[in-house]
């Protein structure tokens, strides 16, 4: 079966990942003292921005979920972290070029290698998110509940769905000229398609019923049900798993259709 | 008989005749079409031939006939549109030395990562270290720790040369870089891949000096347009090239 040759592929090759995925932390954090500080300050500036727009200027009561700023930096981490999966996996190909055409490698490893290096940066942001959570804890602003635990599950199924896009992505920019515009214009309507800044359960019925079909939203559903009280949208919950897999798949096939016509280009 | 490392069946590639099939959406959208032309044309087809383990072929062929793209299909960088290019057996592929390698990082780290990509643990490279590094040279022990594009870019290719024959793998594929490097590192190369082939590893060998193939290679693969015109012992094979060669030139 599809898929599962490619897992296998990459497993083989799991110690090949590991030395790639170091590098591109050690890159990252290498160049600059401030490092971590720029993958936290970008998403943390932002949450401030529209913390002070939409509780100061709209003065809105209910933006979202209460404490308002932690339903932004919740939303605006995790956002940051997928939106970098979707531009960097549609230039992992392009960007590797002469890596790519020296090492027989399977090709997905390069797809998968991006999405693990960021998510490694995601993972070492979560101490800010834990730091505000026990600040609004003490304040008795919030508290946590048992949901926290759909919070890895939220995780993995950013990584799959990430990966699944990615596989599509990183063939068709190699194809494609101005693929690389698209996805910049559709991540910034993503953005405001997506329940960061709001709460699904604000948005009229017909609009609930299409955010649903959007698996970033169930994902967000679960990453933050910990943190706030209220119902889980299972119809939007169970979407979001369906489509990671279906769009997992959709990912192997259009990658293994394509490999042959990029390698030629690249 | 065992059975061959390198299993070559009825090999074909087609590509694209414009340098670019690169597609833009804008154009598919507003014209509902594809502006690059998309006329093809095969650049190898029905390539069939074994290579034994040991054994050392040169493949001979002029400009555009197809040698680097075989190459690169045997190396599995490249994937054939019909038939198959089996090896059995890990390549150390000496084809884009520098590929591996990233400006930023110092020498070392590049040595590392690079062997990594080449399926070395790092216990395996901790112990060859030493031996890459002397083979690359004095200049080049002196300055491990600086970043790699510092390197001028001849000592970029001492390097990786170095490190990609020190891979140790059974299958070794070269395409023409025994050109580059000095006089003396050259015969430093020459002198490493006699060992390598006196050593049983299965030698296959891309060049267009007569002089180099003679030395390395016994048997030759003659490729002419696209196509397997000659295999047979390097001599017959150097002479029905240069006879091809001279008749075009003639007419």
């Amino acid at each position: 079966m599809i898929g599962v040759s490619q897992f296998r592929g990459l497993m083989a090759n799991r110690q090949v990942l590991r030395t790639l995925v170091e590098r591109d932390l050690r890159v990252r954090y290498a160049g600059s003292v401030l490092g971590w500080v720029w993958t936290v300050l970008d998403p943390l500036l932002m949450a401030l921005v529209y913390f002070v727009v939409f509780t100061l200027i709209f003065t809105s009561r209910e933006a979202g979920h209460q404490p308002y700023f932690l339903h932004l930096v919740t939303g605006l981490f995790l956002w940051q972290w997928f939106a970098q999966n979707m531009s960097e996996t549609s230039r992992a190909l392009l960007s590797e070029a002469r890596l790519v055409r020296s090492a027989n490698l399977p090709r997905e490893l390069w797809v998968v290698r991006v999405v693990l290096a960021k998510g490694i940066e995601f993972l070492l942001t979560l101490p800010v998110i834990a730091a505000f959570t026990i600040f609004y804890m003490i304040t008795g602003q919030t508290q946590l509940h048992w949901t926290i635990v759909f919070m890895p599950v939220a995780l993995v199924l950013t990584f799959l769905l990430s990966v699944g896009i990615g596989m599509i992505l990183a063939p068709v920019t190699v194809l494609v000229n101005d693929m690389a515009r698209v996805v910049r214009i559709a991540l910034r309507l993503g953005f405001y398609a997506t329940p960061v800044l709001y709460s699904a359960d604000m948005a009229p019925p017909v609009l609930q019923t299409l955010l649903a079909f959007n698996p970033m939203s169930g994902i967000l559903e679960l990453f933050r049900a910990g943190f706030f009280r209220g119902e889980m949208n299972l119809l939007s919950v169970t979407s979001a798993v369906v489509l990671t897999i279906v769009l997992l798949l959709v990912g192997s096939v259009v990658f293994k259709r394509l490999e042959p016509a990029v390698l030629k280009e690249i | 008989m065992a059975k061959p490392v390198i299993e070559v069946r009825n090999l074909g590639i087609e590509f694209y005749r414009s340098r670019r099939r690169r597609m833009s959406l804008r154009e598919m959208v507003l014209k509902g079409q594809n502006s690059a032309p998309n006329e093809t044309f095969w650049a190898l087809k029905h390539i069939t031939f074994d290579v034994a383990r040991g054994e050392a072929v040169g493949l001979v062929g002029g400009n555009g006939s197809g040698k680097s793209t075989l190459l690169r299909m045997i190396a599995g960088v490249m994937l054939p549109d019909e038939g198959h290019a089996t090896v059995r057996g890990r390549v150390a592929p000496l084809i884009e030395l520098t590929g591996g390698f990233l400006g930023e990082l110092t020498a070392r780290e590049n040595v590392y990562l690079a062997a990594g990509l080449h399926g070395l643990t790092k216990e395996q490279i901790d112990a060859r270290f030493d031996e890459i590094v002397d083979f690359a040279g004095p200049q080049v022990k002196a300055g491990m720790d600086m970043p790699f594009r510092h390197f001028s870019s001849g000592m970029q290719v001492r390097i990786a040369f170095a490190l990609i024959t020190t891979l140790d793998q059974p299958v070794v594929l070269v395409d023409e870089v025994l050109a580059v490097g000095d006089r003396a590192f050259r015969e430093k190369c020459y002198e490493r891949m006699e060992n390598m082939l006196s050593g049983g590893k299965t030698l296959f060998l891309v060049s267009h000096s007569e002089h180099d193939l003679r030395r390395f290679a016994e048997r030759g693969l003659y490729l002419r347009s696209g196509e397997l015109k000659g295999d047979g012992p390097i001599d017959e094979v150097i002479a029905q090239y240069n006879a091809d060669a001279d008749a075009d030139a003639a007419s």
